[in-house]
C-alpha cells in the first residue's frame, strides 16, 4: 500500500514522448523564458502594435515599474523560434514544449495557462511537403497508428503561406479513428520573421507549427476538463 | 461574416453550386465555415473570414469574388467592375487636417427623398444577416456595407447647418478633454459621452467646429435621419486602420464599421459605395441625386511583386509550370506579366490590400491549386541531436521520485499574493506570478490528504518541476537558459517535493521520507556544487536551474520509458467513504483470495480494496483490508454502507473466516 510507485503527470509524460519522437528525426528540444518581452512575443514575429492580428491572443502584461521593457507572460512558444535562430542561425530543427498564458476566461476547454508544442525546421529547400510528412510521422507515433494530415488555408502573422492542420487516425479502435480533427496552426515561416532573426529568406526556408499539448492529452487520454491538469489533484494524476 | 446565399448567387450567377458545396469549396480553398443555416427563410453561411482577408471579404461581393476565383468563373454581376460616374458638387466642403489618417472623404447630396419602410426583399436580406430593418435610408447604408464592405453614414441635410452655401465637413483630432456624444449603445437609450484623450479622429461640422462623430468608430445623433427627413447627405470615407483601432479599442467599441476600417478595406471603395447607395435610394426612397464631393489626398497603389516559379515550388513542394502559376494568379483578379522566363510580375486587384509580397502570391497559388496536392516527405532518421540538459535531468529526477512513490503535479503559475504583480490579472486571487512552488505544494498536500483512502496511499507524496519568477536588480544577470534576463523579472526552474502523513498538517514524521527523496535526487544527478534546499514543514524546494547548470551536457537521452496506455475517467465530485475489515483465515489462504471474496458483496459502489496489515500466528493469518466506496451520482450515507458491510461480513463468515 505504501510502496507503490508514484504517477507521472500526463503533460510531462507527453512531453517526454514527444521529445523522443522528434529527437529520432533530428529535432532538438529548445526553450525560452515564460516572462517574454513584447518584442519577441509579438513584434519580432510580425505581429505589429495596434494591428488586428494582436487580437488573436489576449495577453497578461507585467507592470511597467517591474520591467525595463514591455514584458508579457508569453502567449505562445513561438518567440523561442526567433531566439533560437538568432543564437544558432540556420539550418535548425527544434521543438519547443512549454507553458504559455492567455488572459481568457477559463472553462473545460480553456485555461489561462496551458502547454504548447512549437516546431521549427529551417534549411535549404524545406517546403510544406516536409512539414506534412513530419507531422504525419509524429501523429502516427504519438497516437500509435497510421495517421494522415490535411492542410487547409489559414492565417497567422508569422507564417506565409499559413495553414490549418487536420489529422485523421486511419487505424485502431480509438474514438479518434477515422475522423478528421482540426489540431493545429502551421505554415512556412514568414520572411520578415526570418530576416528579423538574422536568417536570409533567399537562402533558407522552413516551416513552423504550434499545437496545444493539453489538447493532445484530450485526444490521447480522453481528458474532459483541461483544468484538471493544473489542479494538483492526485485523483486525476494517479490515473496516469 | 454571415453571408446570404441568394445574395452571393446574384453576384456569382448560375455557376454557384448548392450551399453545402459552397461551404466545402470555401473550407478547402479559403475560409472555415462555422455553420450553414436557414434564417428568415433564407440560407445563410457563417464564414470565418481570415484576418488577412478581412480587408476585402467582410462583404458579399468579396466572398462572391472568392468563390468565382475558386470556381474559375467570372462574376455575373460585379458592383466593383465599372468605375463609378459621379457628378461633382460645390455645395459640400471637406477640410481634413491629417490626410494620412483620413486619406479619402466623399459625401453626396440627395434631395426630395421620402423616408419610409424598406421593400420586403431588402428587409429580408438584412434580417437574414441578423440585422433589424430601421428605415429605407439607414437600411441602404447597411445594405451597401454588407454588399461591398464600405461603411457609410447618412445625415439629414436640413439639420446640418449650411453656411456660406456649403455643408462644411471637417476631419480633425479631438482635443484633450473635449466631449463627444455618440449614439446609444448596448440597449441604452441615452447617448454615450466620450471624453477625448487627443488620439481620436473626429468628424466635425466645420462651420461651428462641433464634433458629429468618432471617425470610423461610431456616429453621433447630430443631424440624424428621421421620418420627416427629405434631404440627405451620405458620407463614405476611408480612415486609417491604426487610428481607428486605437479609438475603438480604448472605448471598447467593435462594430461592423470599425472592424472594416481596422482591417484596411480599400480606399478605392468610397465612390463605388456612393454609386451603389445613390442607385438603391433612388429605388427605395425616390429623390434626386445632386452631386458628390470626393477629397482623395493619398492614393495607395498595390505593389508590383516579382513572383518566381522556383520560389513558388520551393515553398509549396510542388512542380508547377510558369503557365499554371500565371493562370492561378490571374484567377484572383491580379494583373500578371512575364518579367523574364521564370519570373512573373504580379499586382493584386485594387480591393485586395493583402497581396504585398511574393509569399502572399505563393499562398494564393497553393490554396487555389489545392493544398491536398502537396505530397508528404517522410522525415529521415537523424539521431545527432544536442541533448537538452533541463529536459534530461528533469526527467531523471522524475523517474527517481516516481520510484519512491512520489506523484507529479503541475500547479498554477498565478498566486493571490507574491513578489510580482501583473498589470491585468484575470482575478484578484490570481494577480501575482509565483516566486516559489512551496505554497502550492502545501495546498496540494492538504487537499490530497482527504483522498488518501480513495487513492490507496498512506501518505501524500508529491513533487512539481516548474518555472518561478522573481525580481532582479537593474543590470540583470545571465539567465539559466542562456538568455539575458535584464528586464527586471528573472525566472528559473524550481523543484519542490512534499510529504504529508497526518490530517492536521506537518508532523516531524514527514521528515524521514522527505530526506530520503532528497538523498535519492542528489545521488541521481550528482552535482558538483552543494545542493541548496530550503526545507519547511514537509516541503523541500531547490533552484533546479542552478543545479542543472552545474552538470555536464549528456551525450544522449536515456531510452524512452515504457508507458502503459492510460484510461481516464472523470473524478467523482462526491466524497469517498472507507471501512476497514480484519479477519482470521487459515494459513495458506492468500490475501488475493480474500479480496476476491469481499469484492462481490461489496458491490458496484466499492472503488478499491487495499490490504494494509498482515501477520501470521498459531497457524492462522490475519488480514486487514480497507474498503473504499464512492458514487458518481450522490453522497453516500452511513446506513447505506453499513448494509453493504453487513453483507460483506456475512459473505466472509460463510467462507469460515472469522471477522475480528
Amino acid at each position: 500500500m505504501s510502496n507503490q510507485p508514484g504517477h507521472q503527470h500526463p503533460l510531462t509524460q507527453m512531453i517526454d514522448e514527444i521529445n523522443h519522437i522528434f529527437a529520432e528525426i533530428g529535432f532538438a528540444f529548445a526553450e525560452g523564458p515564460e516572462a517574454e518581452t513584447e518584442y519577441y512575443n509579438f513584434d519580432q514575429l510580425n505581429v505589429p502594435k495596434d494591428h488586428p492580428s494582436r487580437d488573436m491572443q489576449d495577453t497578461f502584461w507585467f507592470k511597467d515599474t517591474d520591467v525595463s521593457e514591455p514584458t508579457v507572460l508569453r502567449t505562445q512558444t513561438s518567440p523561442v523560434q526567433a531566439r533560437y535562430m538568432e543564437k544558432h542561425g540556420a539550418p535548425c530543427k527544434i521543438i519547443v514544449p512549454g507553458k504559455v498564458f492567455r488572459n481568457e476566461t477559463t472553462d473545460a476547454t480553456h485555461e489561462a495557462q496551458f502547454y504548447q508544442l512549437e516546431g521549427l525546421h529551417i534549411g535549404k529547400g524545406i517546403h510544406l511537403g516536409h512539414m506534412k510528412g513530419t507531422l504525419e510521422h509524429f501523429f502516427s507515433k504519438f497516437f500509435s497508428g497510421k495517421t494522415e494530415v490535411r492542410l487547409r488555408p489559414s492565417f497567422f502573422p508569422f507564417v506565409e503561406p499559413g495553414v490549418e492542420v487536420d489529422m485523421r487516425l486511419l487505424e485502431g479502435n480509438s474514438k479518434l479513428a477515422g475522423k478528421w480533427i482540426e489540431v493545429m496552426g502551421a505554415g512556412m515561416v514568414h520572411p520578415n520573421v526570418l530576416r528579423n532573426s538574422g536568417v536570409d529568406p533567399e537562402h533558407f526556408s522552413g516551416y513552423a507549427f504550434g499545437i496545444g499539448i493539453d489538447r493532445l492529452g484530450v485526444m490521447k487520454y480522453g481528458i474532459e476538463d483541461i483544468r484538471d491538469l493544473y489542479s494538483g489533484d492526485l485523483r486525476f494524476v494517479n490515473q496516469f | 461574416m454571415i453571408v446570404n446565399y441568394n445574395w452571393l448567387k446574384e453576384y456569382v450567377g448560375a455557376a454557384l453550386p448548392e450551399p453545402t458545396e459552397v461551404a466545402q469549396l470555401l473550407t478547402a480553398h479559403a475560409f472555415e465555415i462555422e455553420e450553414v443555416e436557414e434564417v428568415a427563410g433564407e440560407t445563410v453561411i457563417d464564414v470565418d473570414v481570415l484576418p488577412n482577408r478581412s480587408s476585402d471579404c467582410l462583404c458579399h461581393r468579396g466572398i462572391a469574388r472568392e468563390l468565382a476565383t475558386i470556381l474559375d468563373v467570372s462574376l455575373e454581376k460585379d458592383p466593383l467592375q465599372e468605375s463609378p460616374v459621379l457628378i461633382e458638387t460645390d455645395k459640400i466642403s471637406v477640410n481634413i487636417t491629417d490626410t494620412e489618417a483620413c486619406p479619402r472623404f466623399t459625401a453626396s447630396l440627395v434631395t426630395g427623398i421620402k423616408v419610409g419602410e424598406s421593400p420586403d426583399w431588402l428587409k429580408t436580406r438584412l434580417e437574414s444577416l441578423g440585422q433589424r430593418s430601421i428605415n429605407n435610408i439607414v437600411d441602404a447604408t447597411n445594405y451597401v456595407m454588407y454588399a461591398i464592405g464600405q461603411p457609410l453614414h447618412a445625415y439629414d441635410a436640413d439639420l446640418f447647418p449650411q453656411v456660406d452655401g456649403k455643408w462644411q465637413f471637417g476631419v480633425r483630432y479631438g482635443n484633450e478633454g473635449e466631449v463627444v456624444e455618440i449614439l446609444p449603445e448596448g440597449g441604452s437609450t441615452e447617448p454615450r459621452q466620450i471624453t477625448c484623450v487627443g488620439t481620436e479622429l473626429l468628424i466635425v461640422d466645420e462651420s461651428s467646429n462641433t464634433p458629429i462623430g468618432l471617425a470610423g468608430v461610431k456616429g453621433g445623433q447630430f443631424a440624424g435621419v428621421h421620418t420627416g427627413t427629405t434631404n440627405i447627405i451620405i458620407e463614405a470615407a476611408h480612415f486609417h486602420p491604426t487610428v481607428t483601432r486605437k479609438t475603438a479599442r480604448r472605448l471598447g467599441i467593435v462594430i461592423d464599421a470599425s472592424k472594416r476600417f481596422e482591417n484596411e478595406c480599400s480606399r478605392e471603395l468610397p465612390p463605388y459605395a456612393q454609386s451603389e447607395i445613390i442607385e438603391l435610394i433612388k429605388q427605395t426612397a425616390g429623390g434626386e441625386y445632386q452631386g458628390t464631393i470626393d477629397v482623395y489626398a493619398h492614393k495607395k497603389e498595390n505593389p508590383a511583386v516579382d513572383v518566381r516559379v522556383s520560389k513558388t515550388n520551393a515553398l509549396l513542394g510542388l512542380e508547377l509550370t510558369q503557365d499554371q502559376i500565371r493562370d492561378i494568379i490571374i484567377r484572383t483578379g491580379s494583373a500578371v506579366s512575364e518579367k523574364e522566363p521564370g519570373t512573373l510580375v504580379c499586382t493584386g486587384p485594387w480591393e485586395r490590400t493583402d497581396l504585398l509580397i511574393e509569399e502572399d502570391f505563393i499562398e494564393e497559388v497553393g490554396r487555389l491549386y489545392g493544398l491536398d496536392n502537396i505530397t508528404s516527405v517522410v522525415p529521415a532518421t537523424d539521431v545527432a541531436v544536442v541533448v537538452n540538459p533541463r529536459q534530461y535531468y528533469s526527467e531523471k529526477i522524475r523517474q527517481t521520485l516516481l520510484g519512491l512513490g512520489f506523484s507529479e503535479v503541475i500547479t498554477s503559475s498565478f498566486q493571490k499574493k507574491d513578489q510580482i504583480q501583473l498589470r491585468n490579472a484575470l482575478a484578484s486571487d490570481k494577480s501575482y506570478v509565483r516566486s516559489s512552488l512551496s505554497k502550492n505544494m502545501h495546498q496540494v498536500l492538504d487537499a490530497n490528504f482527504f483522498h488518501m483512502d480513495l487513492l490507496g496511499i498512506r501518505s501524500v507524496q508529491t513533487f512539481e518541476i516548474g518555472t518561478v519568477f522573481d525580481k532582479v536588480n537593474a543590470g540583470g544577470r545571465e539567465g539559466a537558459l542562456g538568455y539575458k534576463t535584464d528586464d527586471g523579472v528573472s525566472e528559473h526552474l524550481s523543484l519542490a517535493v512534499g510529504v504529508r502523513q497526518k490530517g492536521g498538517g506537518y508532523t516531524p514524521k514527514d521528515d524521514a521520507p522527505l530526506q530520503a527523496a532528497i538523498t535519492s535526487i542528489e545521488e541521481t544527478v550528482r552535482a558538483n556544487t552543494p545542493f541548496k534546499w530550503s526545507i519547511e514543514k514537509g516541503v523541500a524546494e531547490i533552484d533546479l536551474s542552478a543545479v542543472i547548470d552545474s552538470l555536464p551536457v549528456p551525450e544522449s537521452y536515456d531510452a524512452p520509458v515504457e508507458r502503459t496506455a492510460a484510461t481516464y475517467s472523470p473524478v467523482s465530485p462526491y466524497p469517498a467513504m472507507a471501512r476497514d475489515i480484519a479477519l482470521w483465515v487459515s494459513e495458506g489462504v492468500t490475501d488475493d483470495a480474500v479480496m476476491q471474496a469481499i469484492k462481490e458483496p461489496a458491490g458496484d459502489l466499492c472503488v478499491r480494496i487495499d490490504l494494509f496489515d498482515e501477520f501470521t500466528k498459531d497457524g492462522r493469518t490475519s488480514y486487514a483490508f480497507r474498503i473504499v466506496f464512492q458514487s458518481q451520482t450522490k453522497t453516500l450515507t452511513d446506513v447505506e454502507i453499513g448494509e453493504v458491510m453487513d453483507a460483506v461480513n456475512v459473505a466472509v463468515e460463510e467462507q469460515g473466516w472469522e471477522v475480528r
